[in-house]
């Protein structure tokens, strides 16, 4: 009740002037709410297990080749994803090697899918945006990475 | 207004899988969270960088929430983390080498999120109660707050009161604001604040 700010006059039109002059653009509420497009409770979580992104900062690999790829591994308890991006591809594969269907599902909302072959292979376009990869196999395992941004 | 029933309500239908109750989180929190992103003078492009992914680690995160009050906590917590990450990479890109390590000790980083939070709901409150005023009142503040500031004669003439009863009418509207609901309760959360502050920062 002794707040300075709500006793005196001019201090409470300050703190009212503060308070609507930071108006939040549009685009970032909505882009709040397309967050919750890709709930997902039934998928298990495949972490981020190795990122050769890390090592280059860590410098403890030469410095970044713009051509070299990045490699990511994601790991759940039945199935790992990795991931190899070499310029305008990014080459997956299901560990162990098995088919099954892979969705691209983008921050924004969107998404597209392919199908990994018999031995587990597919490749996509790598997004430009934040993005996360979802896995059903035939034998039914469902699994999703986490947020990638490349 | 910590315990908000309204938000333990909408946390719980959210985790639920309700987008309705989702988007409201979203429309109460997101200046909070824009907020931070300014306070670390983030361009726009970085801000949503920054909220996208902690708006995607809060759906994840939703579940596990055992106490929906501690959610203002957590969200600060999480921009903060955040915009540290985006500043740190914007360093490095800009090969600003030597940049002072800004982090600060967990219990001053707790004081920090602490009084973003308390700004926030200020700021909420303050912005509900003038949405509750009278359109007299409304007009008077908007042009009182004006910068550089309005003369008395112009306020005066546009909203057709005597320049005499300017200071009155002002004095009876911040009392009207002052009298709201939103900032009344706000005034009583000030009371027990130090007892709350520990709950509040959980799931780190």
């Amino acid at each position: 009740m002794t707040d300075a700010w709500l006793d005196d006059d001019d201090a409470l039109l300050g703190a009212l002037k503060v308070a609507l002059a930071d108006d939040v653009p549009a685009s970032f509420v909505e882009m709040g709410k397309a967050s919750f497009t890709w709930r997902d409770i039934d998928a298990e979580l495949a972490a981020l297990t190795y990122d050769s992104a890390y090592d280059l900062l860590a410098g403890s690999a030469t410095r970044a080749d713009p051509a070299a790829a990045r490699n990511l591994t994601f790991e759940a308890r039945d199935l790992s994803i990795e991931l190899e991006i070499v310029g305008d591809v990014l080459h997956g594969q299901l560990v162990p090697p098995q088919a099954g269907q892979v969705e691209i599902r983008r921050a924004d909302g969107t998404s597209s899918a392919t199908s990994a072959n018999d031995v587990g292979y597919f490749t996509i376009t790598p997004p430009t945006c934040r993005f996360r990869l979802h896995c059903r196999t035939t034998a039914d395992v469902v699994v999703q990475t986490d947020w990638i941004t490349l | 207004m910590r315990d908000d029933p309204i938000v333990i309500a909408l946390v719980g239908r959210a985790s639920a899988g309700e987008q309705a109750a989702w988007d409201e989180i979203v429309e109460r929190f997101a200046p909070l969270v824009w907020s931070i992103c300014r306070r670390f003078r983030l361009s726009e492009a970085d801000a949503h960088d920054v909220a996208q992914n902690v708006w995607l680690r809060l759906v994840e995160y939703l579940p596990s929430l055992r106490e929906p009050a501690a959610l203002p906590g957590w969200l600060a917590t999480t921009t903060r983390r955040e915009c540290l990450r985006v500043q740190r990479i914007s360093w490095q890109q800009e090969k600003q080498l030597g940049q002072p390590e800004i982090d600060l000790p967990a219990d001053e980083e707790s004081t920090q999120v602490d009084r973003w939070v308390i700004a926030h709901e200020r700021d909420s409150a303050l912005r509900r109660a003038f949405a509750d005023l009278g359109q007299r009142c409304r007009q008077l503040l908007a042009m009182l707050m004006r910068d550089p500031p309005e003369p008395y004669a112009k306020i005066s003439s546009d909203l057709g009161i005597p320049v005499g009863s300017i200071g009155p009418s002002r004095a009876r509207c911040l009392q009207q604001l002052r009298g709201s609901p939103f900032v009344a309760a706000l005034a009583e959360g000030t009371t027990g604040r130090g007892e709350r502050r520990d709950r509040r920062v959980v799931g780190r």
